[in-house]
């Protein structure tokens, strides 16, 4: 018994994004969240429901299990930001001083392991494949090549000059 | 009940890559490695739309991917078919969304230790931000 949600397609279930919705599954129950996404491979529904003192519960209903999704309204300005920031890495600002020294220190790094780095105004571009963004931290690597970002990263992690820079999770 | 359980090794299915003699018409086959949904519009007049159905399609995808990245090392409950409900710690998803792998799965005989759980056996789950 296969209901109609698994055919829509992505350009239908993106105008449920944002959305607080209802959604029926087979053995008749209901679930209800505010709709965060839904995955385009498996159809299945992410929801999230937030709590009274900030953190949130998040619910994903197969896509195979989706009976019917019933629209009941739409989030104000407040919740699409708290939806949209849900999943996003802390994002933390650095000077442009401090910018400038860590795009050095990874370029040593890099040259210091006999990989070729150019610069390319804020970036870097490494090895002629990969790109390293601002603040040069290993999950800023931008590549196609899936080998040479696995190395690429790995050699960043390794760097003994990294100060501390990770953002602590409360 | 924490009890830990030697490792239940229960007979392959069929796989998407490789048929192993099952046959890929079977509605078993079909159900258990379902590939990705290709994308609606076909003809080149509609370049338009599906230039417009690939921008739709990756931003979906990579919501969902972060949503599967928060996910790692947190305690799952899975709400699955016959009224069973069990708790994991997460590990990994496959590409396709056909296997979860998890960790300390706590099953009504014991713990295991890890474990793959088939998605299509899943309705939905639950974790905590």
């Amino acid at each position: 018994m296969q209901s109609g949600w698994l055919l829509l397609g992505p350009l239908d279930w993106i105008c449920y994004l944002n959305k607080q919705v209802k959604v029926k599954t087979g053995n008749d129950e209901e679930h209800r969240g505010w709709l965060l996404t839904v995955d385009p491979v498996s159809a299945s529904v992410v929801l999230v429901n937030f709590g009274e003192v900030g953190g949130a519960s998040v619910q994903v209903v197969m896509g195979h299990a989706v009976e019917e999704v019933e629209v009941l309204q739409e989030a104000d300005e407040e919740t699409a930001e708290r939806l949209s920031a849900a999943f996003l890495p802390q994002q933390i600002s650095f000077s442009p001083n401090e910018l400038r020294r860590r795009k050095e220190m990874a370029r040593r790094w890099l040259q210091k392991n006999h990989v070729p780095v150019d610069d390319n105004g804020e970036e870097l571009k490494v090895a002629g494949v990969l790109t390293l963004m601002p603040p040069y931290m290993p999950e800023d690597c931008r590549s196609s090549n899936e080998i040479i970002l696995d190395r690429i990263q790995k050699l960043l992690e390794t760097n003994p000059e990294k100060l501390e820079d990770r953002p602590r999770h409360t | 009940m924490a009890t830990p359980v030697s490792v239940l090794r229960l007979p392959k299915g069929p796989e998407p890559n490789g048929s192993r003699g099952f046959d890929p018409t079977s509605p078993r086959f079909i159900a258990l490695c379902r590939t990705s949904i290709s994308t609606l519009v076909a003809s080149e007049e509609d370049a338009e739309q599906l230039q417009r159905e690939q921008c739709a399609r990756s931003a979906l995808r990579e919501s969902f991917l972060r949503c599967l990245l928060s996910m790692a090392n947190k305690k799952v409950q899975f709400h699955m078919y016959e009224k069973v409900k069990v708790e994991a710690t997460f590990g990994a998803c496959d590409i396709d969304v056909l296997n979860f792998q998890v960790s300390d799965l706590h099953t009504p005989i014991g713990v295991q230790k890890e474990a793959l759980i088939r998605c299509q056996d899943v309705i939905s789950y639950t974790f905590h931000l």
